[in-house]
């Protein structure tokens, strides 16, 4: 099967015996590059930030996008910055979440505040729609890539594009995908299955349904996400406009699962 | 390129009603040259049970020739000859013993099994594990062509007839895209009380 | 690709060498017939073992006549057919016409070879109807060499689906059959039994096949549901 043996999570080889894939030819007998002359540009991702949920809700009175992300900028497995609010009003119908470098998060959020000037400055009524800024973050992040110099983002765009609910994600190669249910990171492992399977049971949600929803799936992803944190953030796109809460905290963990945390609690059968 | 991939060649068995196929290609090559188009890597070990080795030829031989001795050794203690199922155990202890330095050849056992009177079909990997089945196996350099046209031309209660059309036009049109394998094919279809062996002429490219 | 290395200096950083490929999957299947041609693509855009959207067409219609299957890297996919709409969006305004299915199989090619030393990462086929109506389709290397054929399969799954279209497309194999080209009816039944046996065994493959129609009457599209495990 072609995935066999190799790295799941990138592409196999484009052919054998020949260049490798964006190298370049080194033909027979001419000296190669001298090493120390080539320009560092890759990089890695420092502060990070880690899943990014979202879901459109629709129940024929209420409908929009809700999204959730916690306010934690790793170190690597530090857990350094607590205040990293990774949620970003566009405007009056957007919501930009982020995960992945929170400093590349920083320069596309400068970015749009320009654009966003730039269109005031045309006075002319109009603002950015979901669409637009979906289409023009995976022109920008494509591009980088292709510098290979990349944004080391996963964005998902929340709104409402002509009053129907809109949401999409882009990465950091320009992959980019529209889908009623995103997550990113672990939260596409962990917490789309639990947004999937409450939708399942109840397709059509009001806005509060899909604010609980939305916590419990925070609820979970800390649990076992060792980069997430408890204080997180909900925004909410419908019509009426954009409302991003203040940091929320999760207040009503059950950590009954976990032995020692529930053997602490009976200190008379802790020495077995 | 993989040791697996080194000879070339495959093996595809499917169960029918009331009976089993196995087929071979026929070609020995080092990685691209052909060597000879007469090479089978099915071989009959008992009555009415056959395994097919596909994989690095060396270890084909290897494992056939250590397999009879340990076939013949069963048939003089046990005073009887051996059960598919047994057969089955009897291979993939023997890879496992061979767990980290394993030959290279991933089995597939068909045959008639006379106790529980119906047929039989398993497989396994290089180091022993096993799956048996009432669909179908297969293995080799082809396997991912294999499967395509397998899971397409399948299906329950093929009468013997129909068992050798279905295994050979999946293993012809899956090794045609194969450069590794060809050069025809040996089909045998085992049935309660006879083994039909069918040779099919392909292209030789 | 995403290999995680050891950080050989101090701090808490592991290093991340980045590429800028991935293999999102999908697969794609193209028949063409006398008057017509059938194309199907799957609709699951994966990365590794994770399923992004299980709704994600990949075929893009280009003009009435012609009709584009793309997978492979994503990002290149979007960039591509952007780019080609472009193109041919350049070619109507300078021509007064639109661009025959012939004439975008070159410009495909040359665009992809254009990208010779950084290609990308994408598996073409092309299907439409020819400038004398009749079925064509057309199959490309990621870096444009490309080739027309009556069938082709690509993507993930095309070594699952290339053999069996030999056999009931191309018939080859068979002994007393008539060799006659295949009908509408039979193409449109074969692309669903094709991918229906490559999601059975190919993880990147599945959840459903969108199929394009292409003839004289214009493009018709079918939805077609496969297992979505």
């Amino acid at each position: 099967m072609a995935h066999f043996g190799m790295d799941p999570f990138s592409a196999g080889p484009l052919w054998h015996n020949g260049p490798a894939p964006c190298g370049i030819y080194n033909f027979p007998g001419r000296p190669t590059e001298a090493a120390g002359g080539f320009i560092e540009r890759s990089k890695q991702p420092i502060t990070t930030g880690t899943s990014v949920m979202a879901f459109k809700f629709d129940n024929g009175v209420e409908k929009g996008v809700a999204i959730a992300a916690d306010t934690l900028g790793s170190y690597g497995s530090l857990a350094r910055f607590r205040d990293c609010r990774r949620l970003f009003k566009v405007n009056n119908q957007i919501i930009l979440g982020a995960g992945g470098d929170y400093a590349d998060f920083q320069y596309v959020q400068s970015m749009i505040d320009q654009k966003n000037i730039d269109d005031e400055c045309l006075d002319d009524g109009f603002s950015m729609k979901p669409k637009a800024i979906y289409t023009w973050l995976t022109n920008v992040m494509y591009n980088r890539r292709s510098k290979m110099d990349p944004f080391w983002n996963n964005f998902v765009v929340a709104g409402i594009q002509d009053g129907e609910p809109y949401l999409g994600s882009v990465d950091k190669l320009g992959t980019a995908y529209e889908d009623n249910i995103i997550g990113t990171g672990l939260g596409m492992q962990l917490g789309v299955p639990l947004i999937r399977e409450a939708f399942e049971k109840k397709p059509l949600m009001s806005r509060s349904e899909a604010q609980q929803l939305l916590v419990h799936t925070m609820e979970v992803l800390f649990y076992r996400d060792a980069r997430s944190f408890p204080k997180y953030q909900i925004g909410i796109v419908t019509a009426d406009g954009v409302t991003i809460s203040d940091p929320l905290y999760l207040d009503n963990q059950k950590w009954g699962f976990a032995l020692y945390v529930s053997l602490s609690l009976k200190p008379e059968i802790m020495c077995f | 390129m993989s040791i697996m991939e080194y000879n070339g060649g495959c093996v595809l068995a499917m169960m029918g009603k009331d009976c089993v196929g196995i087929a071979t290609d026929l070609r020995f090559g080092v990685q691209g040259m052909t060597v000879a188009y007469n090479y089978e890597k099915v071989f009959d070990v008992g009555p009415q049970l056959y395994i097919g080795l596909p994989g690095l030829a060396t270890d084909t031989e290897t494992v056939l020739q250590r397999l009879k001795l340990r076939v013949n050794l069963y048939e003089l203690k046990e005073g009887r000859k051996l059960q598919p199922a047994v057969l089955t155990s009897m291979v993939a202890n023997m890879l496992y013993e061979r767990r980290f330095g394993p030959y290279f050849v991933e089995p597939v056992i068909a045959g008639w099994d006379s106790k529980k009177n119906k047929p039989y079909l398993s497989t396994m990997d290089l180091i022993g594990c096993i799956t048996e089945t009432d669909e179908f196996a297969l293995a080799g350099t082809c396997s991912e062509q294999m499967y395509g046209m397998s899971e397409a031309l399948w299906q329950p209660d093929l009468n013997a007839d129909e068992l050798f059309e279905s295994i050979s036009q999946a293993m012809m049109n899956a090794f045609d895209r194969d450069a590794v394998s060809g050069m025809g094919a040996i089909v045998h279809i085992i049935e309660k009380d006879k083994v039909t062996t069918r040779k099919i002429k392909t292209r030789m490219d | 690709m995403a290999v995680v290395e050891t950080y050989a200096g101090y701090g808490p950083i592991q290093a991340q060498r980045f590429s800028p490929y991935a293999d999102n999957g999908g697969s794609i299947v193209a028949i063409a017939g006398e008057d017509f041609a059938v194309i199907g693509s799957d609709t699951r855009l994966t990365v590794g073992y994770a399923i992004n959207t299980r709704e994600q067409n990949k075929l893009f219609r280009l003009s009435d006549k012609t009709v584009l299957g793309s997978c492979g890297c994503w990002c290149d996919v979007l960039t591509l057919t952007r780019v080609l709409n472009a193109r041919m969006m350049m070619y109507n305004h300078e021509h007064q016409k639109v661009m025959g299915t012939q004439a975008v199989a070159q410009l495909l090619s040359t665009m992809l070879y254009y990208k010779r030393f950084f290609p990308y990462y994408v598996s073409n086929i092309l299907a439409g109807l020819d400038e004398n109506g009749k079925g064509a389709v057309y199959h490309y290397d990621p870096v444009g060499h490309y080739e027309r054929n009556y069938y082709y399969a690509g993507g993930a799954s095309s070594a699952l689906l290339q053999p069996f279209l030999d056999n009931q497309v191309g018939l080859k194999n068979m002994e007393n059959v008539t060799k006659e080209i295949i009908s509408l009816e039979k193409a449109v039944a074969v692309v669903k039994d094709a991918f229906i046996s490559a999601a059975e065994r190919e993880i990147h493959t599945g959840d459903a096949i969108m199929i394009n129609i292409i003839d004289k009457n214009g493009i018709r599209e079918e939805k077609f549901a496969l297992r979505k495990d």
